[in-house]
């Protein structure tokens, strides 16, 4: 089709015909929507903005959005991520019920309109609904277009703070066991629902008051559909990245986000990031001498990959029984489930759904319950900043995730 | 079935964009009617030299007690007529898309945006030419295709970003941020896939039913209110049985006589959710619990699935879905495009819309402006205090809709056995979505 339909003859004849006025000089008088049964009516009038002078008229979907807007307060600031600053807010008319308001930031460098990060954490946030991913409770607009997304407030932290917290945070392999069952179920449940997490770490498990862990910050989630299309290889942050996406895959699928489970798991029990590179050649040689180099032997097709290269000296995988020296206080079981799932080959890696079926989830010690598991401790709030800083991983991707990664996704795809 | 029956139920397209035909009809008329208001008075309130088009000039010695501005205003497009232009609009849309070569989930994604916009907003108040464009725009988003705007606008001649980009913020307003399309596509594949490890279905015919079947799904149930009223695995089962209705019946009769699993106590999760047999935490069921319909999720609802009274109730649902379809089979392509068609039927409505249509947000890049001027102004320069306080009084109680917890409509089709167990391997209806 060589002309685009668009240019329709017609069109010419349908310029405005005169010239747009302000928007802001009267008030409607009726404003169609429904109620909570779907049936449409109109409410009064939408009133206009006090003391303001010229009155502001709003059209259903502008009103709506204020009156969404007007359930919440917003408080002090939270923190601030690399594409939103996060707020403590409240429910207007029940000041107890704490929510915290994610308001994402205008991004200079991103001329394209709605932030990628954005639109992937509303789209998923908005229908992934399970106990161990965090809660969208509502989105609405700021002025000047900011979006704010509602989330369910998370005021104990994030796993990172507990495992870096050596001195004052202590737990055991009952603990571990909690805390990696409510991060597997979120993932399989992603999984299940054909979304992709692709930035799992323990910075982005949140702790909620009762203890229970949620999986959050989507912003780089996709789904994964459709097997036949091309994804980018850069994601997940470096130190939980897997090898297929260092080898620049860009066919994976669920895999990817086991291996940074592994990770997670790894981490949690020598309290310290297991494979921790500066950069991407560092990770596979960190991968190659702590779990084996991968070889055609070990992972049919892997010297295919675009951006294959190991160390030349090869490395045969290492069998549980390397593990079990420095990752044995979570018992044989708990090792035999790490492995699994840090299989270099992707297809013999383990699913969420064997993991949740793994036998070690049902040897002892049992799970500890979540109110009992071991919380952060106080005047943490610093130290959490602290700590993150000297953490500071990956310059390149997560302080500047929503430029240089976000834009390089599935660019062109469309075309 | 059951199992994506469950999942479905917890979409945004569920819970948000699905309504009976009755009720969708109805909000078109109440959205068209509000929208001839705000625009009789936005036009009333015009200076009157702007006015000049259609404002009477003998007027001006002869006092009318209607009052001058009533006289004035334009003829408004009612509501069959903006569902007729709706439909060219979306068919305009589509070919946008082929013309740009976007992957049927991207057309069929900004198809259902456009439409759903226009569910609460009249095609009089913001211009359907250029939404359609933000709709194309903001769907290659959704989907995950993140292309530069300069690319995207240069393939439909629009060299200022502006012109597009000033009209997302408003679609996805419009959307009330569901941004997540559910598409009946995938449910095909399944569909097919199962077929074929069938011994008495002829391959060709197969493969000739899905390529119509898939052509009525890229067409049909976007140029209609398929997604509004059913199920991506209905609309799948509707078209494939408009495409070969043999094929389609012999897909149901295969997935009736699915025999059950044995069940599983432990409530409703066992088969659901594997979590239970995670770790023992209390977490893992809460949720689900809590849900309004897990106490049917049981063996009791699986029975009656795969009972013949279901069956009959999601063949009349598919009938009725094959009906809305072939209203607009892919044939009516040709007719949307026809020129003495365009001519007799559409361009008479479009000249009638030039007169009527909202002169405070037919220019969306002005609206804009205008916008973010105010916001600076009222927020007097950073936007991180809380001046919100200070915008409306509450008219809180007169919008029972948030987007927290969507009001449960009707029940989407048949279906309503839900919740049996996900692993139905026999099931055409595609497991979870
Ligand atoms: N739901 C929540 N409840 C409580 N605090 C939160 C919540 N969400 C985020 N925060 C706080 O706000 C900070 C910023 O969150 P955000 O997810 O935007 O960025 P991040 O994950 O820290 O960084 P990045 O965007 O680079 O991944 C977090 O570090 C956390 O302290
Ligand atoms: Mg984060």
């Amino acid at each position: 089709m060589a002309v685009s339909p668009l240019v329709a003859p017609t069109s010419d004849a349908f310029k405005p015909s005169r010239p747009i006025s302000s928007p802001f000089k009267r008030q409607t008088s009726a404003v169609p929507s429904s109620n909570g049964n779907g049936t449409p009516r109109y409410p009064p009038a939408a009133r206009s903005a006090p003391g303001d002078g010229a009155a502001m008229t709003l059209d259903p979907i502008e009103q709506l959005n204020e009156d969404e807007k007007r359930k919440y307060v917003k408080g002090k600031k939270l923190g601030e991520g690399t594409y939103a600053n996060v707020y403590l807010g409240h429910v207007r008319h029940d000041p107890s019920t704490l929510v915290a308001i994610k308001k994402i930031k205008v991004q200079q460098q991103y001329q394209d309109g709605m932030a990628p990060d954005a639109v992937r954490e509303l789209k998923y946030l908005r229908e992934l609904q399970h106990p161990n991913i965090i809660s969208l409770l509502s989105v609405f607009s700021s002025k000047d277009q900011n979006l704010n997304l509602v989330l369910e407030y998370l005021p104990l932290g994030d796993l990172e703070m507990l495992i870096r917290d050596v001195d004052r945070v202590r737990y055991g392999a009952g603990d571990i066991k909690a805390w990696m069952g409510m991060l597997t179920r979120a993932v399989w449940f992603c999984h299940d629902n054909f979304v992709l997490h692709r930035d799992i770490k323990p910075n982005n498990l949140l702790i909620a008051a009762d203890g229970e862990v949620k999986l959050a910050d989507f912003g780089l989630a996709r789904s994964f559909a459709d097997p036949g299309r091309r994804m980018t290889a850069n994601v997940i942050t470096r130190w939980y990245r897997p090898p297929e996406l260092l080898f620049g895959a860009r066919h994976y699928g669920g895999a990817v986000d086991i291996w940074s489970v592994g990770m997670v798991f790894a981490e949690l029990i020598i309290r310290a990031p297991f494979l921790a590179g500066n950069t991407e050649v560092e990770q596979i040689a960190l991968i190659c001498k702590q779990i084996g180099t991968p070889t055609e032997d070990n992972w049919p097709g892997v010297t295919q990959l675009r951006e294959y290269t190991v160390p030349s000296e090869v490395v045969p995988v290492w069998g549980k029984e390397a593990y079990m020296g420095r990752f044995g206080a979570v018992g044989a079981d708990g090792v035999d489930l790490l492995v699994r799932t840090v299989a270099l080959d992707p297809k013999k890696r383990i699913t969420a759904r064997e993991m949740l079926e793994h036998r070690w989830w049902r040897t002892d010690p049992k799970p500890t319950r979540k109110e009992d598991l071991p919380r952060k401790s106080g005047g943490e709030e610093k130290m959490g900043a602290d700590l993150k800083r000297r953490n500071g991983i990956l310059d390149d991707e997560t302080n500047n995730r929503g430029a240089k990664v976000a834009r390089k996704l599935d660019f062109g795809q469309a075309k | 079935m059951a199992a994506e029956d469950a999942r479905y139920r917890q979409t945004s397209q569920y819970q948000m964009w699905s309504f009976s035909p009755t009720q969708l009809a109805a909000m078109r008329e109440n959205t068209n009617a509000a929208a001839r208001t705000r625009i009789a008075e936005r036009l009333a309130s015009l200076p009157a030299a702007s006015n000049t088009t259609s404002a009477p000039t003998s007027s001006v010695n002869t006092p009318d007690p209607e009052g001058a501005s009533i006289s004035a205003l334009p003829e408004f497009l009612s509501a069959p007529e903006e569902a007729q232009l709706m439909n060219f609009y979306t068919l305009e849309l589509l070919r946008a898309g082929d013309h740009a070569e976007m992957p049927d989930e991207i057309k069929a994604t900004a198809a259902a945006f456009f439409r759903r916009f226009y569910v609460t907003n009249s095609i009089m108040t913001y211009p359907p030419q250029e939404m359609l464009i933000v709709a194309l725009f903001f769907a290659c988003k959704a989907e995950g295709s993140f292309i530069s705007i300069t690319e995207f606008g240069k393939q439909f001649g629009k060299d200022n970003p502006e012109d597009i980009l000033a009209g997302e913020f408003l679609l996805c307003q419009g959307l009330r941020f569901a941004i997540d399309v559910k598409h009946p596509f995938r449910a095909l594949r399944g569909a097919v896939m199962e077929l074929s490890t069938l011994p008495d279905i002829e391959r060709n015919r197969l493969v000739a039913a899905e390529h119509r079947a898939r052509e009525i799904l890229r067409f049909s149930a976007l140029m209609t209110d398929a997604y509004f009223h059913y199920t991506p695995s209905q609309i799948m089962l509707a078209a494939l049985s408009l495409a070969d209705r043999g094929v389609a019946e012999r897909l149901i009769t295969q997935t009736f006589h699915y025999v059950a699993p044995p069940f599983t106590s432990n409530n409703n999760s066992g088969s659901e959710t594997p979590a239970t047999s995670g770790p023992d935490a209390p977490s893992s069921n809460t949720k689900r619990n809590a849900a309004p319909r897990s106490s049917n999720n049981s063996g009791e609802d699986k029975s009656q699935i795969i009972g013949s009274h279901i069956r009959d109730k999601v063949l009349g649902t598919i009938e009725a879905c094959r009906d809305l379809l072939s209203k607009e089979l892919p044939e009516r392509r040709e007719h949307w495009t026809n020129k003495t068609v365009i001519k007799a039927q559409i361009t008479p409505l479009r000249k009638k819309l030039t007169k009527c249509r909202d002169p405070d947000r037919w220019n969306l890049v002005e609206l804009q402006r205008v916008r973010r001027e105010q916001a600076t102004k009222k927020g007097g320069g950073s936007d991180d205090g809380e001046p919100d306080d200070r915008t409306l009084e509450s008219d809180a109680a007169v919008f029972g809709e948030a987007l927290p917890v969507p009001p449960k409509r009707r029940k989407v089709g048949a279906t309503d056995g839900g919740g049996g167990p996900g692993e139905g391997k026999g099931d055409p209806f595609g497991g979870p979505l």
